[in-house]
């Protein structure tokens, strides 16, 4: 695994990221400078923006782990011979992706709040855990999609490869290991870039619960905004925001796209 | 003693029998060839003597041992018989020389040094070791298929079945493939091959079994089978086949 941290063919792909962001942020002080909007606006604005980034970077980096590992062994228990685990596998794929992520994280963070109505716990720890909750909501949300994706990976790897598996002598957990899994990972990998960005941006849904992130600052910015020009002054905000998360999105699947590049196979790779 | 024993096997898949009540001997170092209509059952015969199939009834022998036996691992005995499919089957995500080395490192345990060593031996042996580090995908259907045969060779198996090995195969690969089972039979290695190769079956087979509709209808030495044949089916589909 540490392996991959030293792979040009993934930190290549990090660099375009950095680029494009280096870009757009030329494009923003170009356009300042050239009075489409008043660049003091922007400025204004920025510090509290990008601690509103910094708080999404983290709870990404909550959901993508969480989602993906569960989404991983839920699809794949969508894929054995177990009755029961198949069962189980799918109706939670049919309840998290029938709800709507604003709503789940609603839900369960009330949940939270009520069941911790009245505790000994200190409040400020009460809250968090009820702000964290809508944080899991997300998680188990893209966890379903994930699972389904992983799933689709598994039953794609052909039939032929699990025969020659079997006829060789190979168990077959070590089949699923050294055989299914490789396959069914390269095959689900765009897939899952596409899945890892729309969960990343549903993280703006978390300001419903009070989670001062991206989206979360954005609002509270625009509501100064009344100092100057309110339509300006909030398209910039926007705008900044949107590029923001265009920012995290972009790194996350240019990554991605890297470890597509460094694991591409003849004959394996999904046409684009 | 027979290599292989097949004695009464049935196998149904829903309300299709596909194998009859069928008996069969592979002795050692023998070749035979299984030959007749397809739809007949041969490829599910053959995947009952590795157990890729249970069996509904009957039992397998492999050197004497029932291996029907519910006590043995299915995994057991598919180490010790080869099989090359008629797709080939080679791992698509694995080189050349990991495709060989896979069941080496997984199954028998060996280490890197000494798996790569005996795939390096195989792939030469069947005129393939510039290709070791190439992807199934880079390779012609004739060279996948002979890595398919090392990979079942680096096994050191008891016998290898051979499923329609030359069926997905160009005129010119199905050449270089028979050429390298012929070998194989010359060298003593025991074969049990599906086949509509008739050339092959004539020229390599010690004996020629004639299969239809999940039973054993003839067999016999190749001339026999082929120009003497006694049951009426196998005439009729020696008369389709030979012009």
């Amino acid at each position: 695994m540490l392996k991959l941290l030293f792979q040009w063919k993934i930190w290549s792909h990090v660099l375009y990221g950095i680029d494009a962001t280096l870009g757009g942020i030329v494009l923003l002080l170009a356009l300042g400078y050239l009075k489409v909007y008043r660049l003091t606006y922007a400025v204004d604005a920025l510090p509290d923006l990008i601690q509103g980034f910094e708080l999404s970077l983290e709870v990404v980096a909550v959901i993508l782990p969480i989602g993906f590992g569960l989404g991983f062994l839920i699809g794949w228990a969508r894929t054995t011979r177990f009755v029961i685990l198949r069962g189980l596998g799918s109706v939670y794929v049919d309840f998290f992706r029938s709800m709507p992520p604003l709503a789940l994280i609603v839900f369960f963070s009330l949940i939270g709040a009520l069941e911790l109505r009245g505790s000994t716990l200190n409040p400020y720890t009460t809250r968090n855990i009820a702000l964290w909750l809508g944080v899991v909501a997300l998680a188990l949300h893209t966890a379903a999609y994930q699972a389904e994706i992983v799933r689709a990976g598994i039953l794609s790897v052909p039939a032929g490869q699990t025969d020659a598996a079997d006829a060789l002598g190979l168990s077959r957990l070590r089949t699923m290991f050294v055989v299914t899994l490789p396959q069914a990972f390269r095959l689900s990998l765009p897939a899952l870039g596409n899945e890892f960005s729309s969960s990343i941006k549903d993280t703006s849904l978390l300001n419903a619960i009070g989670w001062m992130e991206l989206s979360g600052w954005s609002l509270q910015e625009v509501s100064y905004t009344y100092k100057y020009h309110y339509l300006y002054g909030s398209l910039v905000i926007w705008f900044m925001a949107a590029f923001l998360y265009f920012v995290l999105t972009y790194i996350v699947t240019r990554t991605v796209r890297g470890i597509e590049d460094l694991y591409k196979v003849p004959g394996l790779e999904v046409a684009r | 003693m027979s290599a292989i024993r097949v004695r009464g096997v049935r196998k149904s898949f829903g309300d299709l029998e596909v194998l009859r009540g069928v008996d069969l001997d592979v002795n050692p170092g023998e070749v035979v060839c299984i030959v007749g209509p397809s739809g007949s059952g041969k490829s599910t015969l053959l995947r009952c003597i590795n157990l890729l199939v249970i069996p509904d009834e009957g039992e397998v022998y492999l050197d004497d041992l029932a291996i029907t036996d519910p006590r043995i691992r299915p995994e057991w005995v598919r180490q010790q018989i080869g099989m090359v499919f008629q797709q080939f089957n080679l791992f698509t995500h694995l080189t050349v020389q990991r495709n060989v080395m896979l069941a080496l490192r997984h199954v028998k345990k060996m280490n890197r040094a000494k798996a790569a060593k005996i795939a390096i031996g195989q792939l030469t042996r069947v005129g393939l070791a510039d290709k070791l580090n190439a992807y199934p995908a880079q390779l012609s259907g004739g060279q996948q298929q002979r890595v398919a045969i090392a990979r079942a060779l680096a096994m050191d198996p008891k016998a290898i079945l051979f499923d329609e090995p030359t069926s997905a195969l160009d005129p010119e690969s199905i050449h270089e493939v028979l050429a390298v089972m012929s070998r194989l039979g010359q060298e003593g290695m025991t074969m049990a091959v599906v086949t509509h190769e008739m050339g092959f079956a004539k020229e390599v087979a010690d004996r020629v079994v004639f299969f239809d509709a999940g039973r054993v209808i003839e067999e016999g030495e190749p001339d026999e089978i082929f120009e003497r044949a006694g049951h009426e089916r196998t005439q009729a589909f020696m008369k389709k086949i030979l012009r």
